[in-house]
């Protein structure tokens, strides 16, 4: 499987077309990396819990691409373009969509 | 999770086929298709799995020990990451379905609920009055004479009354670091309440229900007591704790949750208020009792108050300060048996207000 965000893949010409797909992520932090990127927001710097969140919701996103790509009898997903929001009550949640199309090369 | 190309065979049998194969935490996906044209995908679980480097070809080969089946990867990469996903399952604390998980858990979070119970009703309140005691009296001041300033339009005030209710309080000779100020408001309330830093406020309808001098020194001494102890300051500042610990809890709420968490604040704010009212019930009356004043003055006060407001349906819970009949009831215990003297000048000032 191959996921690229370019559009062509140099040397494997796309055979079949297998259609768009997309997948979502949405990611809450728990109280204390609440608490801690408060704190942090206060006094400045980068916030790693957020960081690692942020991380985490991205992996989800491109795994469940993959495995959809994969159902279609893709083995690649190419022009992937990454999304990325905040949602909830002061944005205390975090999603991540990823977008792609599924292809035979 | 990783991804690869590899080549996938289902049996012995079998022509081994061009695949796609996706590489996560605990498990593997293949998909490929077979002679017809069809998409298949098949799962491995990690722990089915063995896997090896092919010195020869310098290619992973990973094998479904259960079904047979083979995957061959170009590279080291693949057959390296299996075995090491292997290992890391195989340690103690990744086995998250032993019986006693749950059990864990849940001690886990009643702990946690017990240290943020802590926090909230005994050490933020704490360090709270710790931070209240160090506002000097000065700026207690300055802060209730800004609400006071607030309170200006619409305020008339009694003078020659609030004279002599001054005068009245420094009769009582009551030691204090706070320079008492006592203002006579001409309103129909029956009411008095004290301000940070000394100021307080007394209004003429409750002055008219007075019948006797020790009435009048009962209501000084609470009102007195407010302002010694820092009560107003101190609520201040608990409020502030509480406000900014549920914040950092919590984070921006949504209205419905802010509104539950804000009211049941509240709720325990009212604790507190009743709490200080009792203080301020129990130390005016040492400041009547140390000066022979008839406590009798505590509960007829009280029952001005009680005639002067509607019945509340209201459970106490719900109130600021104690239910009036058990305010008579502890002062009533607490003044048994005192020693009573009559003190000609409080009289003598009392009536002068009195005609007034």
């Amino acid at each position: 499987m191959l996921i690229t965000t370019t559009n062509v893949v140099e040397g494997r010409p796309v055979q079949e077309y297998l259609g768009v797909i997309n997948a979502q992520s949405i990611i809450g932090a728990n109280i204390f990396k609440d608490i801690f990127a408060g704190l942090r927001d206060v006094f400045g710097g980068r916030s790693k819990t957020y960081e690692r969140v942020l991380e985490q919701a991205k992996e989800d996103a491109l795994r469940e691409l993959a495995e959809k790509a994969q159902a279609l009898g893709a083995n690649g997903v190419l022009g992937v373009d990454l999304d990325f929001e905040t949602i909830g009550s002061g944005g205390s949640m975090l999603m991540v969509i990823a977008t792609g199309t599924a292809v035979r090369l | 999770m990783r991804n690869y190309f590899g080549t996938y065979t289902a049996s012995r049998q079998s022509e081994p086929i061009t695949a796609s194969v996706l590489l996560f935490d605990r498990s593997l996906s293949i998909g490929y298709q077979d002679e017809s044209g069809a998409n298949h995908t098949a799962r491995w679980e990690m722990n089915q799995l063995s896997a090896s480097v092919v010195f020869s070809d310098g290619e992973s080969l990973i094998r479904n020990i259960g079904t047979g089946e083979e995957l061959r990867i170009a590279g080291k990469e693949a057959a390296t990451l299996v075995k090491e996903m292997q290992e890391e399952m195989a340690k103690p604390w990744y086995r998250k379905k032993s019986a006693g998980y749950k059990g864990r858990l849940a001690l886990f979070f009643g702990g946690l609920m017990l240290v943020l119970a802590l926090l909230y009703f005994l050490f933020v309140p704490i360090l709270s009055e710790k931070i209240a005691e160090t506002v000097e009296p000065e700026t207690e001041r300055q802060l209730g004479d800004a609400v006071w300033e607030a309170m200006q339009p619409g305020i008339t005030e009694d003078t020659g009354a609030s004279r002599l209710v001054n005068e009245f309080f420094g009769a009582l000779n009551v030691e204090t670091e706070y320079r008492i100020r006592i203002t006579v408001v001409n309103e129909n309330v029956v009411n008095a309440f004290a301000l940070p830093g000394g100021r307080i406020v007394v209004y003429t309808a409750l002055l008219d229900k007075m019948q006797s001098y020790p009435e009048l020194a009962a209501l000084l001494s609470h009102e007195f007591t407010h302002v010694n102890n820092r009560h107003a300051t101190k609520s201040i500042f608990r409020r502030l704790g509480s406000k900014v610990f549920i914040s950092l809890l919590f984070g921006k709420m949504g209205s419905v949750t802010s509104v539950l968490v804000n009211h049941a604040d509240d709720l325990k704010s009212l604790t507190y208020s009743r709490s200080l009212e009792k203080e301020a019930d129990l130390d005016g009356l040492a400041i009547l009792t140390n000066r022979k004043i008839d406590p009798q003055g505590f509960t007829d006060l009280f029952r001005h108050l009680k005639t002067a407001a509607p019945e509340s349906t209201l459970p106490e819970f719900l109130a600021s300060h104690p239910d009036i009949d058990k305010r008579i009831g502890y002062i009533k215990e607490m003044s048994k048996q005192a020693p009573v003297e009559s003190h000609a000048e409080l009289k003598a000032i009392f009536e002068q207000l009195k005609k007034q």
